[in-house]
């Protein structure tokens, strides 16, 4: 009975407690249920997305992709990038970048022959994202697999992967990519340290960390709004249009768990970022923090 | 318990590396600031990439750290002044400033920490210009003062310092007008404004200007008219040389320092007039 009880102890004391939502669990735990959340909503990600934020996660993420203000050639790792919102924005914003760049290039050189002409054409052509690329990775397979569809049926295919990894270890080598985002994922990250740590791992010298992520409202009535408008209305919206009211409870759970804009500045700071600073959208209901590996 | 240094305290770990092996490369001096004088020698040994622990600051609010780390501002400098390369093909825009970056050894995603309106680019640029003036009019200020030069007069001594700090701009004349519309952005006018004043203020200082009344104020009233109006002369100046807009600035110092005089002769003349009429009135009543 003794060595029972040891077992049981070393048991306990090898997992160590997390949340999911309200909800204490293992991390091994977290993990698993998690994955079985997105799993679950996959197929009906985007549109739940649209009906919970009445369409202005889109707005979120532009604002996002606008901050980051790529240049052609920047290479971006989209962490928890599942359907790949993030991906195809940037995809679209170097593309106009560039287009942009090239015909100030064709402005300056009036005179040009019918040589010079079609040779700018071809380099339309082959750089039409002047070298920029994504790369999209996600934990979960289902998502990615929804994204795959997505990009397919938009027609994106240049300068996008997509890649099977977990943030707390990510499968890519040193001081590789600019930028480094996480939309709406770190929230779902069991170890936010680790994933920070990553972060910083694979980022070159300079390069950008940017997280968009629901955060804290301060304003009291907007508050109080919100939580009514969380608790009462968006699982409801989950059980009618995803048949999944336990995902939806989970989602709006772990929004509250999740740390406020300072304490995950300091967080941030910790893994070795600097200049970091954030962006309340819509009074602290989603915020964007950016730091750079300096 | 967290040994951590709070963030302004970091030494800038990733600029350190790249600068230590681009000193290793070139070995120039290091660009210690003068509180590390007893640093100076090069980067022959390499002190510890880690920091052991909480360091003690040696300057007081974020300044440089030790003579291998940097500040974040320090850095945010070095980037400035590369970009200024590419200012002639890119504009004062966040391309340049990513280019510069790039230089550097940095990402180009570094632009991100600046205004996407270059903003800062000119800023920096402007202030960096100033500095050089400073320098050379303190440097004549030193030669006069060892006899080896004349004390010029002060029309020819103002001619020649806006000529000199407007030379500086030829180098990036082309899309000077992109940036002197950005230094009129409302929200860079404060700093634009500062860095006028500051500069005119400079030239009167070592013009001998030592005015304790109106004047302080009319002398930098006028010649802060006189820099603007030539530097938007040099805009649209084609001349070989830009001799057009020197001639032009002479004329207007010479005008300046006519109006002086004109204004005392009218003190006078209204001085003397006034005395006329009141000898006029004593003989009157008589």
């Amino acid at each position: 009975a003794l060595r029972a009880l040891c077992g049981s102890v070393r048991g306990l004391a090898a997992a160590p407690e997390t949340h999911f939502g309200f909800q204490t669990v293992t991390e091994a735990e977290r993990r698993e249920k998690i994955y079985k959340v997105f799993e679950s909503v996959a197929e009906k990600y985007d549109v739940m997305n649209d009906s919970m934020t009445l369409g202005i996660h889109r707005v979120w993420k532009d604002i996002l992709v606008h901050k980051m203000n790529p240049s052609p050639g920047t290479l971006l790792l989209d962490v928890a990038g599942g359907t790949g919102d993030i991906a195809f924005r940037f995809i679209n914003y170097v593309r106009s970048v560039r287009e942009r760049q090239l015909q100030q290039k064709l402005k300056h050189h009036q005179n040009l022959s019918w040589q010079e002409i079609s040779e700018s054409y071809q380099e339309d052509k082959s750089k039409s994202l002047g070298d920029s690329q994504v790369v999209v990775c996600d934990i979960n397979k289902e998502m990615l697999k929804v994204g795959k569809q997505k990009a397919q049926h938009l027609g994106y295919s240049e300068g996008l992967s997509w890649v099977l990894g977990n943030a707390e270890e990510l499968p890519f080598d040193d001081d590789m990519f600019d930028v480094y985002t996480i939309a709406f994922g770190i929230r779902n990250v069991t170890r936010i340290d680790l994933a920070l740590q990553e972060a910083y791992r694979v980022l070159k010298p300079g390069g950008r960390f940017l997280c968009l992520e629901f955060s804290h409202v301060s304003n009291p009535l907007l508050s109080r709004l919100y939580d009514l408008y969380s608790f009462q209305v968006i699982p409801v919206l989950g059980e009618v249009i995803a048949g999944d009211w336990k995902s939806y409870q989970y989602l709006v759970e772990s929004i509250r768990r999740f740390p406020p804009q300072e304490e995950l500045k300091a967080m941030i700071e910790d893994a070795g970022f600097f200049k970091v600073d954030y962006q309340n959208l819509n009074w602290g209901i989603v915020a964007i923090h950016s730091g750079f590996k300096l | 318990v967290r040994c951590q240094l709070s963030p302004a305290h970091r030494p800038l770990q990733a600029s350190a590396v790249l600068r230590r092996v681009s000193d290793e490369q070139k070995k120039e001096p290091l660009t210690s600031s003068s509180q590390q004088q007893f640093d100076s020698h090069p980067t022959d040994h390499q002190p510890e990439q880690e920091p052991q622990g909480p360091r003690p600051s040696y300057t007081g609010q974020g300044g440089q750290e030790s003579e291998d780390y940097e500040s974040e501002e320090q850095l945010q400098h070095r980037i400035l002044t590369a970009a200024l390369e590419f200012v002639p093909e890119h504009g004062w825009t966040a391309e340049a400033i990513a280019e510069g970056a790039k230089t550097l050894g940095l990402s180009v995603a570094t632009a991100g920490m600046f205004h996407s309106d270059g903003s800062e680019l000119v800023l920096h640029f402007v202030s960096q210009c100033n500095t050089k003036l400073s320098e050379l009019l303190e440097q004549e200020q030193k030669l006069v003062q060892l006899g080896e030069a004349e004390k010029k007069p002060t029309d020819q001594f103002l001619r020649d310092a806006v000529q000199v700090r407007l030379k500086m701009l030829i180098p990036y004349i082309e899309k000077w007008p992109q940036a002197l519309s950005i230094l009129l952005l409302p929200h860079n006018i404060p700093s634009s404004l500062n860095l006028l004043t500051s500069m005119i203020d400079d030239i009167w200082h070592y013009a001998g200007d030592q005015s304790t009344d109106f004047n302080w104020y009319t002398r930098r009233a006028v010649l802060t008219g006189i820099y603007n109006t030539t530097e938007l002369v040099m805009m649209q100046d084609s001349s070989p040389d830009f001799e057009d807009t020197w001639r032009f600035l002479e004329n207007r110092v010479a005008d300046a320092m006519n109006m002086g005089n004109a204004a005392n002769q009218v003190q006078s003349t209204g001085e003397a007039v006034v005395q006329g009429l009141m000898g006029a009135a004593v003989t009157v009543s008589n």
